[in-house]
């Protein structure tokens, strides 16, 4: 049994070490919100926050995160009211949905690291979350918007 | 009383027997206290208003608006609910949508409302609009009765039936409390509906925001692949050497039988027909009780395989045989107009455009679940064509269609893709075979292997002119694989405007935007049906599907001949725009006949959308122009190009214009676009703010069309199989996007697809423009770009 710690949740669940964090949370957890999409750590898809971080949980290990924090989409605001949810709200950001997850966990986390961010800026840390639905125009805008809510500026 | 009021009026039909307590004074009726424990108590609780099959109105005032259309990405649902909102007076707080199980009766009773060509709010805008405005007759005359007043005093407005002459007003939900409304629209009603003007609308042409966005940023939304039911079991695939021509010898389970949670190895062969123009292949699903386990198992079962060696083609091979295609055939009429062999002058310019196979590559990769019980299948997928889907799994599995139950989910991205049916199909026999709920999901592996790509495309274009430039005949040959799906899009050629059934069919969506709005007194466009092609890759509809090719091929030729013939690009194209003859767009209706519904059903008000395409294609151009100051100055090194298009199809048409900025230095093989403005005519426009998105996504998708992606296959593989070697468009590096959307008076046209088309042209004719290098093949990589600007300045 591993113990993980998920949206301030414990869970004790029995999948094998070596099994992506991505299928533990998806099947063992039912926190479905996060998504596969290439299993390769290519997509983004899957970005969830690892001890603060975004990282794509396709890529590690259930052996490797015992004892560590994650939060899923689902963990980011227990109201839906993240300053990045509202932007993408706000600004109508997402077509089919299906990469925003992802999208919203990386800008989350970078948005904690630089709070008033360049469209240059903006891209290379967004760089590995790919939109089938081409959303960049807004998710480059909502970002921004973003970083304004959280300082306090809108919305 | 209300049943003598109501057989005043011909479109009020209900009879008295339909409503509850009609001996009784119906207000007593509805509040009467029901003992649902006691089983001689009457029921009579509210009942709900559903006159449609598209909306549901209850007693507590809110509105749930069925949408039978996929939700792709393209927020249907909302604009669909805008519609009903809109003519049934609706206060659009109190609207939902939701996604309603489909059964064979969907299909027969009410077609196919597949999701695709753009044709959501197209097909569904007149019928909605019809629907909701009969059933707030029918509201508005309940409403006065309830109240007292005469109907010709009322009106309907944010919910509520008013009286204007007396000042009263009474809500929908006290209406549906009060009375049981059991009634359904007839089509003879609509012919009495009376829509509410467009000067008056409220909710249509307002960008409210998407009913589906909250739950697709918190995690809450379903995705088919998140599809859940207790005791399910998963299956991974495990694939053939080849996309096809691979059948199964052996398999060797002994280690896979060792793995944690393995459950069965399951061959899956299927006859020659269900595999024909590639709808499918045989796989072996190994199952297990997670998708891990699966996938550990998948890898520890080894198959061995028999391959027909005619299917190790490689993407040259099919380049190779679709170019003698066009040099050894004939083809088939498409499109024709007047007797291009007749014009009498030798033909001044032809050129050849390649472009290659493009995937569909959605985020989410394929999956469905099914489950086998009481004798009935139930699937939990998202798929494009819902309604179809009993019939199709009927064939794969001998059910009848009406033991078939379809559950939409959510799609992460369709683009096409979801036509397709595989995981479906393989779910739907592994579950029958094995007693139990089963949920087959592609890795992102499987998805590229079995990929059901865009067609290449091998064309040529040839010009007869007068000396002046004015182009007298124009002859389009296109080489392809045609897109398979029952007859569906299997049309019959058009002559002079008119379907010729003498005449062998023709794939209209493989052909699609040949037909083009240009005033040509000659026209010849013949297809060159590529099976190769088809019975190799399964190729089939990709966004924009066949305008991605023929779009490519003629505006980069008409771009071509401005040149030839010292004539400004714009110039030359609006001299052609003039709504000649068929280019007026009148005769719309006649053109394809067949092979359209019962797919697609539009009404006869939708052929509107075709009215004036050539003068309306001249006025998106030279707004494009406008805004793009074409013509203006340009920083150093900076060009601009022109591309138009009229699709996705004669019949259902978005005219839109592109003007691309490119700056090229030739010397250092580096080309970069700086903007891309585009205008699009959408007609009447039902949510701003959702067309503006569709149309910035098609935009950056012929983007990424045109720059990067490109699906190769070796010895009949699939080459590419997950996003580090198949490149598209990421957030770096999108150009500075203009749009302008259009609206007018004219019927609504579709806006998820139409704009795809004339980006790549566009840019290509720029990099012309600026350099003198013409690329006549898509993607342009940047090797393709290099070595076509060796060429040039070695020349």
């Amino acid at each position: 049994m591993a113990k993980l710690s998920v949206n301030g949740k414990a869970y004790f669940v029995n999948d094998e070490p070596d099994t992506p964090l991505l299928w533990v949370l998806r099947e063992a957890l039912q926190l479905t919100g996060t998504k596969f999409g290439c299993g390769g750590g290519h997509c983004g898809c899957c970005t969830v926050h690892i001890n603060g971080e975004a990282m794509r949980s396709c890529r590690v290990r259930l052996g490797d995160v015992e004892g560590a924090i994650i939060t899923t989409i689902e963990g980011l605001s227990a109201t839906s009211e993240h300053p990045v949810q509202k932007a993408w709200v706000e600004l109508q950001v997402p077509q089919c949905g299906y990469c925003h997850s992802g999208q919203i966990m990386q800008a989350a986390a970078f948005l904690t690291e630089n709070i008033n961010p360049t469209d240059d800026e903006i891209d290379v840390a967004m760089r590995g979350n790919l939109c089938r639905c081409m959303t960049y125009i807004r998710v480059r805008k909502a970002v921004k918007l973003a970083a304004e809510i959280k300082s306090g500026g809108k919305l | 009383m209300i049943e003598e009021k109501l057989s005043r009026r011909s479109f009020l039909a209900f009879s008295g027997a339909s409503i509850v307590g009609g001996a009784l004074p119906s207000k007593a009726a509805a509040k009467q206290i029901t003992d649902l424990l006691n089983p001689a108590s009457p029921i009579m609780l509210p009942a709900n208003f559903s006159p449609s099959l598209w909306f549901t109105m209850e007693s507590n005032g809110r509105t749930n608006v069925h949408i039978f259309k996929a939700e792709i990405g393209q927020h249907v649902g909302t604009a669909l609910a805008q519609i009903v909102a809109e003519q049934l007076c609706l206060d659009w707080s109190n609207v939902s949508i939701d996604y309603p199980e489909m059964d064979h009766n969907t299909f027969v009773k009410y077609g196919g409302q597949i999701t695709g060509g753009s044709y959501s709010v197209h097909e569904m805008y007149g019928k909605l609009s019809k629907q909701a405005a009969f059933a707030r007759q029918l509201l508005i005359e309940a409403g006065a009765d309830l109240m007292g007043s005469e109907f010709e005093d009322c009106l309907a407005d944010q919910g509520h039936v008013k009286d204007t002459l007396y000042e009263t007003d009474i809500s929908y939900s006290e209406i549906l409390s009060e009375l049981v409304l059991d009634y359904t629209i007839t089509a003879d009603d609509l012919a009495e509906a009376q829509e509410i003007d467009r000067s008056n609308f409220k909710i249509i042409g307002k960008p409210v925001k998407a009913l589906d966005i909250p739950e697709k940023t918190n995690g809450a939304a379903r995705f088919g692949i998140d599809a859940y039911l207790p005791n399910m079991v998963y299956a991974k695939l495990v694939l053939p050497p080849t996309r096809f021509g691979s059948t199964i010898d052996t398999i060797d389970q002994d280690s896979a039988m060792t793995m944690p949670g393995f459950l069965a190895a399951v061959p899956l062969s299927f006859p020659p027909e269900a595999k024909s123009q590639g709808f499918i292949t045989d796989v072996v699903a190994v199952v297990a009780d997670s998708f891990p386990n699966a996938l550990r198992a998948a890898k520890a079962t080894n198959v061995s395989w028999n391959t027909d060696p005619n299917y190790l083609l490689s993407t040259g091979d099919l380049f190779e045989n679709a170019e003698k295609q066009l040099l050894n055939e004939d083809g088939t009429d498409f499109y024709k107009i007047g007797e291009f062999d007749n014009v009498k002058s030798k033909i001044e310019l032809e050129a050849t455009y390649r472009t290659g196979f493009v995937a569909h590559s959605p985020m989410e990769p394929a999956s469905a679940l099914c489950h086998y019980i009481d004798g009935k299948l139930h699937v939990y997928a998202g798929v494009q064509g819902g309604p179809l889907l009993p019939f199709i799994l009927s064939q794969f599995t001998g059910l009848s269609p009406d033991k078939i139950l379809v559950y939409p989910h959510l799609i992460g991205g369709g683009f096409g893709k979801r036509f397709e049916v595989e995981p479906i199909v393989i779910s739907a026999i592994l579950a029958l075979n094995l007693n139990k709920p089963v949920k087959t999901i592609f890795t992102r592996e499987d998805e590229f292997l079995l990929s059901h790509p865009r067609s290449l495309a091998v064309q040529k274009i040839s010009a007869k002119s007068k000396e002046d430039g004015e182009i007298l005949g124009l002859k389009h040959e296109i080489s392809c694989g045609w897109i398979a799906f029952n007859d569906f899009g299997l049309v019959n050629p058009v002559e002079n405007g008119s379907p010729v059934s003498a005449l062998p069919d023709v794939q209209l969506f493989s052909a699609t935007g040949s037909d083009n709005w240009y005033d040509f007194p000659n026209q010849s466009v013949k297809m060159h049906r590529n099976k190769q092609i088809e019975e190799m890759t399964g190729n089939r509809a990709v966004r924009s599907v066949a305008n991605n090719y023929t779009i490519f091929a003629l505006e980069s030729f008409i771009d071509e001949f401005a040149h030839f013939k010292n004539v400004d690009p714009v110039d030359l194209r609006l001299s052609m725009l003039k709504g000649m003859r068929m280019n007026s767009g009148e005769n719309a209706d006649s053109l394809f006949t067949k092979g359209i519904a019962p797919y697609v059903n539009v009404s006869k008000d939708a052929y509107q959308s075709s009215i004036d395409g050539g003068r309306r294609l001249a006025n998106v151009l030279r707004t494009a122009a406008g805004l793009a100051n074409y013509g203006g100055l340009l920083a150093d090194g900076v060009a601009q190009g022109v591309a138009i298009a009229g699709a996705e199809e004669r019949t259902n048409p978005s005219f839109s214009a592109c003007v691309a900025d490119v700056e090229v230095n030739a010397e250092a093989r580096f080309f970069d676009v700086k903007k891309l403005t585009v205008v699009i005519d959408l007609g009447l426009i039902v949510n701003p703010d959702g067309a503006l998105a569709q149309v910035e996504g098609s935009v950056l998708w012929g983007l990424s069309n045109g720059l990067y992606e490109e699906l190769t296959y070796a010895n009949g593989k699939v080459e590419q199989t997950n996003f580090d070697t198949y490149k598209w468009q990421t957030i770096v590096g999108t150009p500075e996007i203009n749009i302008k959307l259009l609206e007018n008076s004219n019927y609504p046209s579709g806006a998820g697809e139409p704009a795809t088309s004339i980006v790549a042209p566009a840019i290509c004719n720029a990099i012309f423009a600026a350099s003198n290098v013409r690329l006549r093949e898509l993607p342009i990589t940047r090797e393709r770009f290099a070595s076509a600007v060796s060429e040039v300045l070695s020349e």
